[in-house]
């Protein structure tokens, strides 16, 4: 019996919910913590006119658009695959890079009230009806969420595309009501990264992406990210809709902001193993 | 009167004799000997997995065994089991649920695999796991687990504690719950050892969302044995359920059966050799003993023995020594496997084959299908090796042979 075999392979499937979640931590620790409408005087301009932009200040930007402090925000996850459809929703608190919780408001009875805490590069789960907290196995972190739609390397190391890769604009694209960039990123021999090339669409009038396609090391698609849906927060914009399509079958994951609040005070104790331990 | 002469001429030379019988024997020994080890493994690693894991038969949904999703139950595992129960009388059936997860315990977690079984139908002569402490489950669902002692360890969890299990339920939401670990179960194999928690079929059936529905209905024979082709397609027959799929365990587990068939060939091939060598032995003993008697032969021929008959008489020469070969050889194989009994394999008994535990003790039990292979070809090796010197002496011109001295 090839036991092991399935083991992984189900596992994957049962990871990838929390993988989902995860990623919205990501998603929401992104966000902008500068209130003013105006840009950091810093920050590298949207070079929108330009047909061949300076990719690396490009991404620079994109980056600190997608780089905050902390932020807070209601979400509608709604994952739909070929056996079964379901929609959560989702609060989040995100602080810097290495503080995130997630609650589910609403979802089955089971898992309506779970929470998963990110801490630096190690996630827990409060689990309602079992009333515990459970820690992901290291292992779960280094190679566990190839099934979800969302990696674990989003999460928990995230992956530096000004560091990681060599990008070049390959050309133009139209869009519906504008035109994008097609930027090409490969990365770099023994950069720490899962991926092996990204293919982006960065929107000329926004400087944001709309879609993202990552391959693997040996060059085959494996997801596509689209961004939709942009709202405005101060001086930046951000897509309030992302969608996760993986390459492998049937199954996609869609994120829809409801509400987004950033540069917010969060409590530190938000944070704390020993709250989440008593499922607060 | 050719068999008593016969008879009488083997004695003429009774240490070449003795010695010829002597070799048959050992040959005879050693290949009945092998046999029966061989299958006594076999018998009881069958035994051990038609018991166990395995069954002799397994009921699925559709698709289930090359495709071991959560979703594909056994929607009414009442009727299938009713159709075994019509089918196969004495057979004993045992419900189960498979799944995967995360099993926790304090700060240590790891993946698991998730069963759910009836404690009352796993019994005696099919029961998944053996408790290696503690109890079993009680009767009905009572949030209890077993853990599987290498993974009980990992987890450093004891009887008595507590155990998490997170999991995806099958519509897709986040299974979580706790169970106080009641025994640990020794599943006879180091993965499932190390990998497997046992819950009662009812808990899972709620953990995974399932309903009535289970992954595998296990059927365990009332007879038994390796060719159970016949009793799946009676019940393949009685089911007549597109939805529903029938494996016997050697479909389960062709790698097992495959590695069968090849020991067998191969201990086939070692045995033809063996005998070739002894039929060598044979060859060069009936050799001497035709040459020695060139001039008696002779004699025999001149006074009116047909060819024929000194043929048929050196033939039943070499008949009777492979004969005496193989009772000497069946009396020392019959003795051998009664002094021997219980063969200990303590020192593999940590090993798995093909994730399958290998038994920790063979009992010998005497195997009559090897005797008679080896009995056959013991006197076929008799017969060949003496005919050549049988052709020899027929076929000599009596004047030659009697001037011979």
């Amino acid at each position: 019996m090839t036991f092991a075999v399935h083991l992984r392979k189900l596992l994957h499937g049962a990871l990838a919910q929390g993988s989902v979640l995860l990623a919205l931590c990501a998603v929401a620790a992104v966000k902008p913590p500068e209130a003013s409408a105006q840009e950091p005087p810093d920050l590298p301009p949207c070079p929108s006119q330009a047909e061949k932009p300076d990719v690396p200040r490009l991404i620079q930007r994109i980056q600190r658009l997608l780089e905050g402090a902390s932020s807070t925000a209601v979400m509608t996850m709604t994952i739909r695959t070929p056996t079964w459809s379901r929609t959560l929703k989702l609060q989040t608190w995100a602080k810097g890079r290495d503080l995130a919780l997630v609650r589910v408001l609403e979802g089955g009875p089971r898992d309506t009230g779970m929470m998963t805490l990110k801490r630096d590069k190690q996630l827990w789960n409060w689990l309602p009806q079992a009333a515990r907290v459970m820690k992901l196995p290291s292992a779960m972190l280094g190679d566990g969420w190839m099934g979800s739609d969302l990696t674990n390397d989003d999460l928990v190391r995230g992956t530096s595309l000004v560091d990681d890769f060599d990008a070049k604009v390959t050309g133009i694209t139209k869009l519906s009501g504008g035109e994008a960039w097609n930027v090409v990123l490969i990365a770099k021999p023994n950069a720490p990264t899962v991926w092996g090339k990204l293919e982006m669409q960065i929107d000329r009038a926004r400087c944001l992406p709309v879609l993202e396609r990552f391959f693997d090391e040996d060059g085959r698609p494996v997801r596509s990210l689209l961004f939709s849906d942009f709202r405005s927060a101060g001086w930046r914009q951000f897509p309030a809709k992302t969608t996760v399509v993986p390459e492998a079958k049937g199954r996609e994951t869609v994120l829809q902001y409801l509400e987004f609040q950033f540069d917010v005070a969060i409590p530190d104790d938000t944070f704390s193993l020993q709250r989440l331990r008593q499922g607060r | 009167m050719w068999l008593a002469l016969a008879w009488r001429n083997l004695w003429r030379n009774s240490r070449r004799t003795l010695i010829t019988v002597a070799a048959l024997g050992l040959g005879v020994l050693a290949i009945t000997f092998l046999h029966t080890y061989r299958e006594s493994v076999y018998g009881q690693l069958l035994d051990n997995v038609t018991s166990g894991a395995l069954g002799h038969l397994q009921i699925h949904a559709a698709g289930w065994q090359k495709n071991p999703e959560l979703e594909r139950v056994i929607a009414d595992p009442a009727a299938a089991e009713a159709a075994v129960r019509k089918s196969l009388p004495g057979a004993k059936i045992a419900p189960r649920v498979l799944g995967y997860g995360l099993a926790g315990s304090g700060e240590q977690s790891t993946g698991a695999a998730v069963f759910g079984l009836d404690p009352s139908r796993e019994q005696a002569d099919l029961r998944f796991v053996t408790i290696a402490k503690g109890k079993h489950l009680s009767a009905a669902g009572q949030r209890e687990a077993l853990v599987g002692i290498d993974l009980a360890e990992q987890l450093g969890v004891g009887v008595g504690g507590e155990i998490v299990l997170v999991g995806a339920a099958v519509d897709g939401s986040v299974a979580n719950d706790r169970y106080t670990v009641v025994g640990l179960a020794d599943a006879g194999s180091g993965e499932l050892n190390g990998s497997g928690v046992f819950l009662h079929l009812a808990d899972a059936q709620a953990f995974f969302g399932l309903g009535a529905g289970v992954h595998q209905l296990v059927v365990r024979l009332a007879g038994g044995g390796e060719d159970v082709s016949r009793p799946t397609a009676q019940l393949q027959a009685q089911l007549s359920n597109a939805e529903l799929e029938v494996l016997s365990w050697d479909k389960i587990v062709p790698e097992l059966k495959a590695t069968m068939t090849e020991k067998r060939k191969a201990q086939a091939a070692l045995a033809y050799v063996l005998f070739a060598l002894v039929g060598l032995g044979v060859l060069n003993a009936m050799t001497m003993a035709t040459l020695e008697r060139t001039r008696e032969l002779g004699v025999l021929a001149s006074l009116g023995t047909r060819p024929r008959q000194l043929l048929g008489m050196i033939l039943l020469e070499g008949l009777l020594q492979g004969a005496l070969g193989v009772a000497v050889g069946a009396a020392l194989t019959v003795a051998t496997v009664y002094a021997v009994g219980d063969i200990s394999l303590e020192a593999f008994a940590k090993q798995d084959m093909l994730g399958i535990r290998f038994p920790s003790t063979i009992h010998l039990a005497l195997h009559w299908g090897g005797l008679l292979q080896a009995l056959q070809v013991a006197l076929w090796t008799a017969l060949v090796g003496s005919l050549l010197p049988a052709w020899r002496a027929a076929r000599m011109k009596p004047a030659e042979a009697t001037r011979s001295y």
